[in-house]
């Protein structure tokens, strides 16, 4: 199987640096007007999306405590291959001042031994536009809020994005949302105003919160001296009522700085003992971002995200909830009681499930737009790190398109940590990925 | 001592920027003729490689007053729905994907090629050049411009401007040290309607991508009442339902 990866990813590649003379040569471009025309022709329907291809090798780290979770009961294995195949359809209608829109998610993959698949609505809404200062949508929608690239403290009405993958599209909650906008002219130059109703019941969002409750949450953005800002807050029986304030700015031609602040009250901070028991202590918590995105003059931006997780668990919680994997292990192995491994997977599911799980993160990305006068094409890194254990990982990345509507990439991850910490107890010390995608 | 007196005063006049208060009124005059005060407009960009082979891009554009532009590509489908937006100097980029627009630093570039944001994202040329001194010769005027700020992405611009019709023949686009960074060539003057008549086809070579060229292809630039509210955040994901 590992062969059939490498053989597909020599392929792929190989195909991506052929293709543009074999698919895209042509003479001089042609002046024609009507031509031209013709595509603009506004229909009153669109159908678009993707088509993707995504082999994974993931090399297992079998020291650490989440692999000992997933595998305890399985033959020890040193590598994983995965084979992702993608599908987005997204379609539009419009009438005068109404239009629908919808995107569904395909995701047929191959994850030794079988086969999965899962389809998912990701948006679904209604549009309602009057003018150019009022829109209100209905239906299955995603209201990402927020200036942060990586994190969010202030998405009150969205889920939570995977920092690993940021620019991923999110699946939508069912909302009744509008939007106000009113311009000016002088120092305050914007202002706009967006209410939501997010309904909770056993059907709908009901992975929101607390069930049977209709929760309110609004922003007020303001473009006042050149700064974007936004208050933002959020009421309900659903979840526990949240305040944020964002902002986001040029400060030099090549300089931008961005920032979110988020108080949740009445949060459940979690601890983790020795033994894996969990206790909850409510309490009101700050979450934080602040953040640089810095472009040099040979084009290489970089971006840097500090990120404080107010609600998140500390360092000891974290290596204690480790240690009780794997004493629960050594246990398993010398008496076959899985009952601690249980206890444990449980307690993972609640304290450790989210993306970042700890306090403090310091978010690092540098993308180099078309080194070398190489058209289309971007290498990157990004590292993550965990600063309260000082584990971190470590993801280059090329990305090409080597013609109209494909794009290929190439990715590597290195999850570096000591034992105990975040990273050093991943399931995966290495990851390779490639990606190929196909726009239509 | 009056001799030294008066050397002072001509050093010191001839240190200060000597802006020509002809030049930037042919500027303006130049602004207009390329397109109205307010409008939208559709764009065919192409990039030659240089084996040949391009790539084609259709976007769609809107423009009020002299500080706010508004992009959003609709073609091909891997670009489809990627706006932009400026406002003086502050700029947006929204990507479909992510789903909200995010603030880039005004030199940041929207997508892959030989076309930067001053090509896609142009304000008037007299918003953010000053013109320093006027050649002519023959049929041409030469303006020697000069960026207003920094945040412009040429610190020198020398353009070729048509005598009769005031309209731009060729550009070049220059580093502060007058280093060439690219050249732009107009031609193809069509008429578009309206009283306006300009070069339809923008054709560019850059010595930093030899062998490459890039060409712009304007359609349908049509004066257009257009409101304040689509020149905002907000607005930026919704901007092709103004077509």
């Amino acid at each position: 199987m590992k062969s059939t990866l490498i053989f597909l990813s020599i392929f792929f590649t190989g195909w991506s640096l052929s293709c543009p003379g074999l698919a895209f040569c042509q003479d001089e471009y042609q002046f024609d007007l009507s031509e031209i025309e013709r595509k603009i022709e506004k229909k009153p329907y669109e159908l678009g999306g993707f088509f993707e291809f995504r082999p994974v090798l993931s090399g297992l780290n079998r020291d650490s405590a989440f692999y000992s979770l997933q595998y305890y009961n399985q033959s020890g294995e040193s590598t994983r291959e995965q084979y992702n195949l993608g599908l987005r359809i997204e379609g539009s209608l419009r009438k005068n001042i109404t239009s629908l829109y919808l995107r569904t998610d395909s995701l047929l993959w191959h994850d030794r031994p079988e086969w999965d698949r899962d389809t998912t609505l990701s948006e679904g809404y209604a549009s309602l536009k009057p003018g150019p200062g009022l829109t209100v949508n209905a239906g299955k929608q995603v209201i990402p809020w927020g200036k942060g690239y990586a994190f969010n403290p202030v998405a009150f009405t969205s889920r939570s994005k995977d920092p690993d993958n940021p620019t991923d599209a999110l699946e939508g909650y069912y909302a009744l949302s509008a939007d106000l906008i009113k311009s000016f002219e002088g120092h305050l130059r914007t202002v706009a105003f967006t209410p939501v109703l997010i309904p909770v019941t056993e059907n709908i969002n009901d992975d929101f919160g607390d069930q049977d409750h209709i929760n309110f949450a609004a922003k007020l953005y303001l473009l006042l001296w050149d700064v974007d800002l936004d208050l933002l807050f959020f009421t309900g029986e659903s979840r526990t009522s949240s305040y944020g304030l964002d902002f986001a700015t040029n400060i030099r031609e090549n300089l931008e700085i961005h920032g979110e602040i988020a108080w949740i009250t009445d949060f459940d901070e979690k601890s983790i003992d020795t033994i894996g028991n969990v206790s909850i202590e409510e309490s009101d918590v700050m979450s934080s971002l602040l953040g640089i995105r810095y472009l040099t003059a040979n084009d290489i931006t970089f971006l840097v995200e500090y990120y404080h997780n107010g609600g998140g668990i500390k360092e000891t919680d974290a290596e204690n909830f480790f240690r009780f994997v794997k004493n629960s292990y050594d246990t398993y192995v010398l008496t076959g009681n899985s009952a601690g491994l249980s206890k444990a997977i449980l307690t993972s599911r609640g304290s450790m499930a989210v993306a970042k799980p700890m306090k403090d993160y310091l978010y690092f990305r540098a993308t180099w737009k078309e080194p070398f006068a190489i058209l289309y094409f971007t290498p990157a890194v990004t590292s993550i790190v965990n600063l309260n254990d000082q584990s971190l990982s470590i993801t280059p990345e090329l990305l090409y398109s080597p013609g109209t509507n494909l794009e290929f990439r190439f990715r590597t991850s290195f999850l570096i940590g000591d034992e105990y910490s975040e990273y050093g107890e991943k399931r995966n010390a290495y990851k390779i990925e490639l990606r190929a995608r196909y726009y239509f | 001592m009056p001799r030294v007196l008066a050397l002072i005063i001509i050093s010191l006049l001839t240190s200060l920027p000597a802006y020509s208060a002809e030049g930037d009124e042919i500027l303006q005059k130049v602004d207009r003729n390329l397109n109205p005060e307010a409008f939208d407009m559709y764009r065919k960009l192409i990039n030659v490689e240089p084996d040949g082979s391009k790539k084609e891009f259709i976007m769609y554009s809107i423009k009020k007053g002299r500080d706010k532009v508004a992009s959003v590509f609709l073609s091909p489908a891997s670009e489809k729905g990627r706006s932009t937006l400026r406002v003086g100097e502050n700029m947006w980029l929204y990507i479909p994907n992510v789903g909200k627009p995010i603030r880039i630093t005004s030199l940041q570039s929207v997508t892959g090629g030989i076309f930067n944001n001053a090509d896609i994202m142009r304000l008037d040329y007299s918003a953010e050049y000053n013109c320093d001194r006027v050649d002519r010769k023959e049929d041409l005027m030469t303006l020697h411009l000069k960026a207003k700020t920094r945040s412009v992405a040429y610190d020198g611009v020398k353009m070729w401007v048509d005598k009769e019709k005031l309209l731009p023949v060729k550009i070049e686009c220059l580093t502060s040290s007058g280093m060439l960074i690219k050249t732009l060539h107009f031609k193809q003057t069509s008429d578009f309607g309206s009283g306006i008549v300009r070069p339809a086809v923008i054709e560019t070579d850059s010595p930093l991508h030899k062998g490459y060229r890039s060409v712009m292809i304007f359609a349908k630039i049509k004066k257009k009442n257009l409101p304040d509210e689509a020149f905002t955040l907000n607005f930026l994901s919704r901007i092709e339902s103004l077509r």
